[in-house]
């Protein structure tokens, strides 16, 4: 059943056995999964089924520098499918490394095994509807993926490993109907939970207060709460609900908010790649069920512990769109279109500093004179993009040289001074907005120096290609702070540790101290990976589903308690 | 046929033999050595009108048991039946295994079983299935035995509606992965469970007057099953089918292809109808914990019924013809 908050009379209790705060993709998998327990699952989202301005306006808040991280109402949704409405689709586990202690990272290693994540995978991977659990591409289409460089086979590097690609499933539109047809899960929308109730002696949490946008407000009572709200919306409703708690639920040792991790990313250099045009291929391959997959360079774990990196990967790419020197017909006419791309895409798409009217004109000129080749592409895009359920994931073109830039993906390492904390604004609910305080370190930009250095010894040292920086970006610190905290990726900020000293959630992602409070999502990770989150996302909530089934199927509800 | 006919063996009725069922099951009696099919419809070599009631006295006088197979227009099956227990009201009594369909359930959602109501709405072919059901219910009230089976879409080599035709969409790549569409439960009985629960169903002791539900063991959606059978039937890569085409098959398509089918067998005159994908989205869940006890029923699991389908022959031609 869906339902919107504006019809609850105000100042009723509504109950329910698990009530799970946010319905984006963990709160919806959470919701889900859970209904098979035949327990009765309520889902309180603040959005509605389409967004709202008014609505998005609660997500506001400050940044302390502008220029590394976007304003916290960017890439954040409040709407049934939350963050995955504007989501990529790109699908990428973990690696085994991620869930190491590893010596040369402080604050690294999670309390569980890549094996209790690894198991939950597959699972992830039907949610996110990117067909098979299988990431090698020698495997992954009917006779192996085609390689990224023909005879390139780095020592330091992994080129068998691949993204596959979501739709890119909108969990709110894919699992709406379901959501409505499950008759053990109510959702809720237009329910903005303002605070979290804890017991007097902190020990539970008992209730939790909702507002729905025509201001009525209710609370709802539960036997287990889980936060579903993303990296920066769980921290604040943690630290906002100081009632029972100083400083925040789960806060004890100041750890909430803190670690505050994206990934460093962004494209950099160009690759001039030797021999014919057909020894590269930096595109898609289809597997049989229909997905779209990618390889990806991927620095070795090895190289990660000789040289005290994080992990990373690479991309072949286009050259950067912002730059007419690249002559590109297609890639002008992204740059001509972008007042039409959504912000979060733009970004990334065209150039940091206002063009000029020359740059503008030579962009016109390159969609002119390559216009065969820009209406190819606009056909292509027309039908396997726009009017495609799955889509192409990206802008593939093939450069007429042999000559790419590289994406760059890597791990940000966990850093207690970057953080999420409250603001001095406050929101039309009365609440402290949020104000994001990112910060990068040396590790951060090493990684992503030294294993491009690396990528570029070993291309020259087998004859597949030069690799090398234009002189602006010979920094590789001004390219890190060019392209500044990666969109989207929220992660930390509630971190999962062996004990309270060192994290908010344990290895069950229940916050530390309080016996029914979990959380989802990708603000438990203790470190970033080079990988996407909403895989993991994804496969964390099935395996807190899992362990949730247990707690309620062994622990007697309140209301049977009582009766 | 054998060279001679033994005697010894019981003797069985099979109305509707000429059908994908009755042959398959007229094939099994055949190789029982306590069963003697005697293989009737207005094509075989023993031509039994099943809708008239002299023709079916005169091959009901002989038998031990009779199996309605009966399909085709609703009319038919409904006057198939009532002459069916008709005639065996007027001869001694034996037993009649009737095969109904999980139609019967309608728009029924969640775990079924033999006791759920049906919900509406209900297809033509389901309204023809309950009345078939209410004919023999009485008959057994009168003191018939007879004995009830609802299969569920009956899946394996020579299906041509579970199978060829799903083979054929996916093969044109009409259907795969449905999305939205493709998300309710894939009831499918393999045809080599079906016959061996109507066999048993033959004797089987204390089960007169009884419904059973015969289905696979596997939660499968059918995007999941689909996808499965593509896979194996090498329709790749899997299509990603937009609910708006899903659409234009249903509600624009459908009714050109149906009159094209009237001329022409081929791929593109195979219609997505509007039941179909209603089926495709029903989260219904089909129990045979029933017939498992009862019955023995054997649940052959997917990936074995699609495996046992790409060895056969026919689908093989079908591939090669795409």
């Amino acid at each position: 059943m869906i339902q919107s908050a504006n019809d609850i009379v105000c100042d009723t209790v509504v109950q329910a056995n698990i009530c799970i705060v946010g319905g984006g993709p963990a709160g919806i998998t959470l919701a889900l999964e859970l209904a098979k327990t035949g327990k009765s699952i309520l889902l309180l989202e603040s959005g509605g089924e389409m967004p709202s301005a008014d609505t998005q306006a609660l997500n506001a808040g400050e940044v302390a520098d502008e220029r590394l991280h976007s304003p916290p109402d960017r890439y954040r949704q409040r709407v049934l499918g939350g963050g995955t409405s504007i989501w990529g689709g790109r699908c990428v586990p973990f690696d085994p490394i991620d869930f190491n202690n590893r010596p040369w990272i402080d604050h690294s290693g999670w309390p569980i095994s890549y094996d209790e994540v690894e198991r939950h995978y597959a699972a992830a991977n039907t949610w996110c509807e990117a067909g098979e659990y299988e990431y090698d591409a020698r495997l992954a289409t009917p006779g192996g993926m085609r390689p990224v460089l023909r005879g390139f086979a780095p020592l330091h590097f992994d080129t068998n490993g691949i993204e596959r690609f979501s739709c890119p499933t909108n969990f709110g539109d894919r699992y709406r109907a379901r959501l409505r047809s499950a008759p053990n899960v109510r959702v809720l929308l237009s329910a903005t939970v303002t605070r979290l109730r804890a017991a007097r002696d902190g020990s539970r949490i008992d209730s939790v207060d909702v507002r729905a946008t025509q201001d009525n407000s209710f609370s709802v009572t539960a036997d287990q709460f889980v936060l579903a709200m993303g990296g920066m919306e769980t921290p604040r409703l943690l630290l906002t609900s100081d009632d029972v708690h100083a400083g925040g639920i789960g806060n004890a040792n100041d750890l909430v908010g803190r670690f505050y991790m994206c990934h460093i990313a962004g494209t950099i250099g160009s690759l001039r790649v030797n021999g014919a045009s057909d020894a590269v291929w930096h595109g898609y391959d289809l597997a049989a069920d229909g997905t779209y997959c990618r390889r990806r360079i991927a620095l070795r774990p090895t190289a990660q512990a000789s040289m005290g990196l994080g992990n990373a990967v690479f991309r072949l790419h286009h050259p950067r769109i912002a730059d007419p020197r690249h002559g590109t017909g297609p890639l002008s006419a992204i740059f001509l279109a972008q007042r039409f791309i959504s912000y979060e895409y733009a970004k990334r798409l065209v150039s940091d500093v206002p063009p000029s009217y020359r740059t503008w004109l030579r962009h016109g000129m390159n969609a002119v004179i390559d216009s065969p080749s820009t209406a190819r592409f606009l056909f292509h895009w027309l039908k396997a993009r726009t009017l495609a359920d799955r889509k192409f994931p990206s802008v593939i073109i093939r450069p007429r040289t042999n000559l790419f830039s590289l994406d760059f993906h890597a791990e940000q390492v966990p850093n207690p001074d970057s953080r999420i904390g409250l603001g001095s604004g406050v929101d039309r609910f009365g609440n402290r907005q949020i104000r994001v305080d990112w910060r990068y370190g040396r590790q951060d930009v090493e990684t992503v120096a030294k294993s491009f250095d690396l990528l570029s010894q070993e291309l020259a040292d087998q004859s597949i290609g030069r690799l090398s920086l234009a002189s602006d970006e010979i920094d590789i610190e001004t390219v890190v702070r060019r392209d500044g905290a990666y969109g989207g990726h929220h992660i930390g900020t509630a971190r999962m540790g062996s004990g309270a000293r060192s994290g908010v959630v344990d290895r069950d992602c229940k916050v530390f101290g309080v016996n029914n409070l979990y959380v989802a999502g990708s603000s438990t990770f203790p470190t970033s990976s080079q990988a996407n989150p909403t895989l993991t996302i994804v496969a964390m909530a099935v395996r807190l589903a899992k362990h949730l089934g247990r707690v309620v199927t062994q622990v007697p509800s309140i209301q049977e308690a009582v009766s | 046929m054998p060279d001679s006919i033994d005697y010894s063996r019981k003797p069985v009725l099979i109305l509707g033999a000429s059908g994908f069922i009755g042959s398959r099951v007229a094939a099994a009696l055949e190789r029982s050595p306590v069963y003697r099919p005697i293989a009737a419809s207005r094509r075989s070599m023993v031509r039994v009108d099943a809708t008239n009631l002299q023709s079916v006295l005169g091959a009901l006088r002989d038998v031990d048991c009779v199996i309605n197979c009966v399909a085709g227009k609703e009319s038919t099956m409904v006057r198939a039946t009532q002459v069916l227990c008709e005639a065996a009201r007027s001869l001694p009594p034996r037993r009649i295994v009737h095969l109904s369909s999980m139609a019967v359930y309608g728009a029924a959602t969640g775990t079924v079983t033999e006791d759920h109501v049906p919900v509406a709405p209900i297809s033509g072919y389901g309204r023809a299935k309950i009345a078939c059901e209410e004919i023999v219910g009485r008959y057994v009230s009168d003191g018939g035995d007879a004995v009830i089976l609802r299969p569920t879409c009956v899946f394996g080599p020579g299906s041509t509606q579970w199978t060829t035709r799903l083979a054929r969409l996916l093969q044109a790549g009409r259907l795969g992965d449905l999305g939205t569409v493709g998300d309710g439960c894939c009831n499918l009985a393999f045809i080599d469970d079906l016959v061996a629960a109507i066999v048993s169903a033959l004797d089987a002791p204390e089960i007169s007057g009884r419904i059973f539900n015969i289905s696979s063991p596997a939660a499968l959606t059918w995007n999941q099953f689909l996808m499965a059978f593509g896979k194996a039937l090498h329709a790749t890569p899997i299509r990603r089918i937009p609910a708006r085409m899903v659409k234009i098959e249903t509600k624009l398509l459908a009714p050109f292809r149906r009159v094209g089918s009237k001329v022409i067998k081929a791929p593109w005159t195979v219609a997505i109808t509007p039941s179909l994908t209603a089926l495709f989205q029903q989260d219904i869940w089909v129990d045979s914990a029933a017939a498992r006890s009862a019955l023995w029923l054997a649940q052959t699991p997917p990936d074995q019924m699609i495996a046992a389908v790409i060895r056969d022959d026919r689908i093989k031609k079908e591939r090669a013809l795409s």
